[in-house]
């Protein structure tokens, strides 16, 4: 009966009188205020950022003249120097150690946060808000001012980059690890329920197995952003080449200054070409046969042949009903790959325990000091600072944030686009541009900007251009992935009436992507309200600034004051992000 | 209650006025169902009829609105924790879409199924005390793959897939089998070979098993006894033996008594036909390769 009376799914509309014109009996097409507030707001940052640019100086002239700079600077330095060997490669190793630790330590923390946030795996809406609330705050606090508080309680040593890191970078693993466990498939969660398995036991035979290269994944990539992040970490007082580095600039030895932030690129290039490869044996899913791993293993297979040891076939053991002789798993390429990648994380663990020498005391005695130097941290205040100095300086902060995105999105969106492979005219173009983004990567923003700011001295307008020229790298990757993932089909519909590339990119491609463009954009700057206050730290002007001298001069009722100045700016960026991506769901 | 406890040994499953709604869909409606021990039992009806949902609340997956299910002497929707998973460890479930975790080995996949009897979580194969291994090698045996015990799980076909879900029920030791649809993803060679595998297992353990199916002549040639549903009340409930696909397709027909039920009978049966059109196609690939 439905079939015939069906009517038209519009029961708030009111029932159009008849008209014989078309345009009069179409229904109106309308807007939701929320999202007409969405569209105001998005503008009014946009025209805030367009002002900031505006206001940070950038010009082709002032470039020009800051090439002049350079090369002066570069005429004074002379030869670039490097730390001794010896010294360099402990460095290198303590700075890879501390690194790992933390993000291990986040990792560990990670997991049981990740559990309560996760929708599937929640105990209850409460344990859910509380997981979702650790992951946003730690995530706000940046580790450059937890490492200032922690480099206070604990006597020096490793312990407060660890820590600084390990807590920071809970907000980001844990978050990217939840989305994991709730993309899992239930099924075989459900049978190991269904079979009388306890909670825990769903979890890690159901549950782990599924996310576990996803997590590994995450764990990585969080681990390159913060060994980039590290060489802040050293300007308040965490060991490393950071802190080296630091020295040598304060005390003007610009050439070894230079050196060190060469090989801390170096390290970073490594680091990242190191995890992909991880990335992509684990992410592989069922076995290629042609990965790295595996290529070792043939090696050392032909090497183990060669001396007279006995090799298992790769492929899988003769027809056998005797269930003893089956209990012995076959060495397959497989099981060794397995077996070597385990061993070397686990040496690698060992390693960067080992070289961070760890002072497990302070973990006890650093109890005793929480009370005393929590007092000196509460009440919060400006000092000696008026609060107009302050708030024009948070200004200055959000504005340099604010411009770098814009410069960022407006490169980004013209070579994201050409990377993607259905928007590239070619092959060569889109290999091109996946590769300018992938050296961009490369180069650690923070590194750039205190070169930068060394050279030229050119305070907030160097900032903006390194995070600018850094924010390219990530936004424009996101966005070349975001349109390859766009559904094919609206494309295809509209290639087959005619159209023309640009028209095909225009009214399928964007259209699709905007809603992923848009959530990246906030991303962008979610991260570079956080970069740009650790860009003050180093010399870039801003609100780091003063963050940096409270701390130096242990007015930590100040250092309270900004941090939760930043805080705030952080949560309501976060918040208007939040609201955008579901608005223009 | 003391007749049922009289019961108990020759009556396993015992459901009676089960009522479960979702929100305003009503799943289950007054349904009645008693099982004797090793019986094989069949559960037809139309997509949506509620078969799943009442397999679901034999293994307490489910709470019901109304009513009491009772099996092996207890009342599951009053079993939790500790209690009510020692009754799901006696009874295997086998899921339409196998479930197995892709990444690990097939043999840790089987070992699974023995968690109830270990106490806490269990990662990797040598967390697995040797005994247990023995004996999920030794279903798989039976199963017919113990040469593929160390590949990854998501290597193996389809029915491959189905008969290590097999055998990880078996690692229970169950004394009930349920299968929800368990060749409904498989080709109908596989599907023999599967239900085939299913039966011989039930009559030589002498498992009671209930089962879901969609293939009316599988049903009739492979259970019992029949038991079809419609909107969530059992309507049919005879052994299978003489029993033709005409007459339960009539029953089919007979008890839709509305045009929308008509419908979507007509609807059933032509997703029936073209499954058969598409199976002699396959059938058609096969000769040819
Ligand atoms: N978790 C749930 N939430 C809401 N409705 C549900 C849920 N589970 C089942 N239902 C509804 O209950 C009814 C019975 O579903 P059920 O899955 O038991 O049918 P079925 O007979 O197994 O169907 P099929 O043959 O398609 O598997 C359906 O209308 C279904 O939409
Ligand atoms: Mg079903």
């Amino acid at each position: 009966m439905s079939l015939i009376t069906a009517t038209p799914p519009a029961p708030s509309a009111p029932p159009p009188a008849p008209s014989p014109s078309i345009a009069d009996r179409a229904p109106r097409r309308r807007v939701s205020p929320e999202r007409i507030a969405a569209i105001l707001a998005l503008g009014a940052i946009v025209v805030a950022s367009v002002i900031a640019l505006a206001d940070s100086g950038i010009s082709i002239p002032s470039m020009i003249e800051s090439w002049g700079n350079a090369e002066r600077f570069f005429a004074r330095v002379g030869t670039i120097t490097f730390p001794e060997p010896g010294e360099l490669v402990y460095l290198t190793a303590l700075t890879i150690g501390l690194v790992l630790c933390g993000t291990l330590l986040a990792a560990v923390i990670s997991v049981p946060i990740a559990y309560l946030a996760a929708s599937n795996t929640t105990p209850g809406r409460g344990w859910q808000a509380f997981g979702r609330f650790v992951t946003v705050l730690t995530r706000a606090i940046p580790d450059v001012v937890l490492a200032m508080v922690f480099v206070l309680m604990f006597s020096l040593g490793s312990l407060p980059g660890i820590l600084a890191i390990g807590i920071h970078s809970i907000g980001m693993i844990a978050k990217l690890f939840a989305d994991a466990i709730e993309q899992i498939d239930e099924g075989p969660r459900r049978a190991i329920r269904a079979a009388g398995g306890s909670k825990l036991q769903e979890f890690t035979s159901g549950i782990l197995p599924q996310v576990l290269p996803s997590w590994v994944a995450t764990v990585l990539h969080r681990n390159d952003i913060n060994l980039r992040g590290s060489v802040v970490l050293g300007y308040v007082g965490v060991v490393g080449l950071g802190m080296e580095m630091s020295f040598a600039f304060k005390s003007l030895n610009y050439s070894e200054g230079l050196g060190i932030a060469l090989v801390m690129f170096a390290l970073c290039v490594v680091m990242e070409i190191v995890s992909s490869v991880v990335r992509q044996a684990m992410l592989g899913g069922a076995p290629t046969g042609r990965g790295l791993g595996d290529r070792v293993v043939r090696l050392a297979g032909r090497a183990g042949a060669k001396r007279g040891v006995e090799t298992t076939p790769v492929a899988r053991p003769a027809v056998s009903h005797d269930l003893d002789a089956a209990l012995r798993r076959p060495w397959d390429a497989v099981r060794i790959r397995n077996t070597v990648w385990g061993w070397l994380a686990f040496a690698v663990v060992v390693g960067s325990v080992l070289v961070c020498n760890i002072q497990w005391g302070d973990l006890i005695t650093f109890w005793a000091k929480v009370p005393e130097i929590a007092v000196q941290f509460w009440p919060p205040s400006f000092g000696n600072y008026d609060a107009a100095t302050m708030f024009g300086a948070m200004a200055q902060t959000i504005g340099i944030a604010l411009a770098a995105t814009l410069l960022a999105f407006v490169v980004s969106v013209f070579v994201g686009s050409l990377a993607a492979r259905n928007v590239a005219p070619n092959g060569t173009v889109r290999t091109s541009m996946r590769l300018l983004l992938v050296v961009i990567r490369g180069i650690p923003e923070v590194i750039l900007a205190i070169v930068l700011i060394v050279i030229t001295g050119l305070g907030s307008q160097a900032g903006t251009l390194a995070l600018a020229f850094g924010g390219i790298g990530l936004l424009g990757k996101l966005i070349a992935d975001s349109f390859e993932e766009v559904k094919p089909g609206p494309e295809r519909a509209l290639r087959a009436t005619g159209a023309s590339r640009g028209q095909v990119y225009a009214s399928a491609t964007l259209p699709q992507g905007t809603r992923a463009l848009i959530g990246h954009s906030f991303y962008l700057l979610d991260t570079n309200i956080r970069a740009a206050t650790i860009l003050g730290i180093v010399g870039g002007g801003g609100i780091g600034y003063y963050l940096l001298n409270a701390g130096q001069g242990s007015n930590y009722a100040v250092v309270t004051a900004i941090v939760l100045m930043i805080l705030v700016t952080v949560l309501i960026v976060e918040g208007i992000a939040m609201w955008m991506r579901r608005v223009f769901k | 209650m003391s007749t049922q406890v009289g019961n108990e040994d020759s009556v396993v499953i015992d459901v009676s006025g089960l009522t479960k709604e979702f929100g305003r869909t009503v799943a289950l409606q007054g349904a009645s169902l008693t099982v004797a021990r090793g019986e094989i039992v069949v559960l037809l009806g139309l997509s949506g009829s509620g078969k799943s949902t009442l397999l679901r609340h034999l293994d307490g997956l489910e709470t019901p609105t109304s009513g009491s299910v009772r099996v092996l002497g207890q009342e599951v929707p009053r079993l939790t924790g500790r209690r009510l998973r020692a009754l799901r460890s006696r009874m295997g479930f086998v899921f339409q879409q196998f479930d197995l975790v892709p990444s690990l080995t097939v043999l840790e996949n089987v070992l699974t199924g023995a968690l109830s009897e270990l106490r806490g979580p269990r990662i990797g194969l040598w967390s697995y005390p040797k005994r247990l291994k023995l004996t999920a090698l030794g279903h798989l045996d039976r199963v017919g793959l113990l040469d593929r015990a160390y590949q990854r799980a998501d290597t193996l076909s389809g029915g491959q897939q189905q008969r290590v879900a097999i055998a990880r029920a078996l690692m229970q030791d169950p004394e009930i089998l349920l299968a929800d649809e368990p060749v409904a993803s498989l080709d109908p060679e596989s599907s023999e070979q599967v239900m085939s595998l299913i039966r011989e297992i039930a009559m030589d353990e002498g498992l009671t098993v209930v089962c879901s199916l969609h293939q009316v002549d599988l049903a009739l040639s492979w259970g019992d006894r029949i038991v079809g549903l419609r909107h969530g009340e059992v309507v049919l409930d005879t052994p299978a033996e003489g029993l033709s696909k005409a007459e339960v397709m009539e029953i089919y027909g007979r008890v839709a008594t509305s045009t929308t039920e008509l419908e979507a009978i007509e609807v059933e049966l032509s997703d029936a036909a073209a499954d058969a059109a598409a199976e002699t196609h396959l059938a058609d690939g096969a000769l040819r390769s």
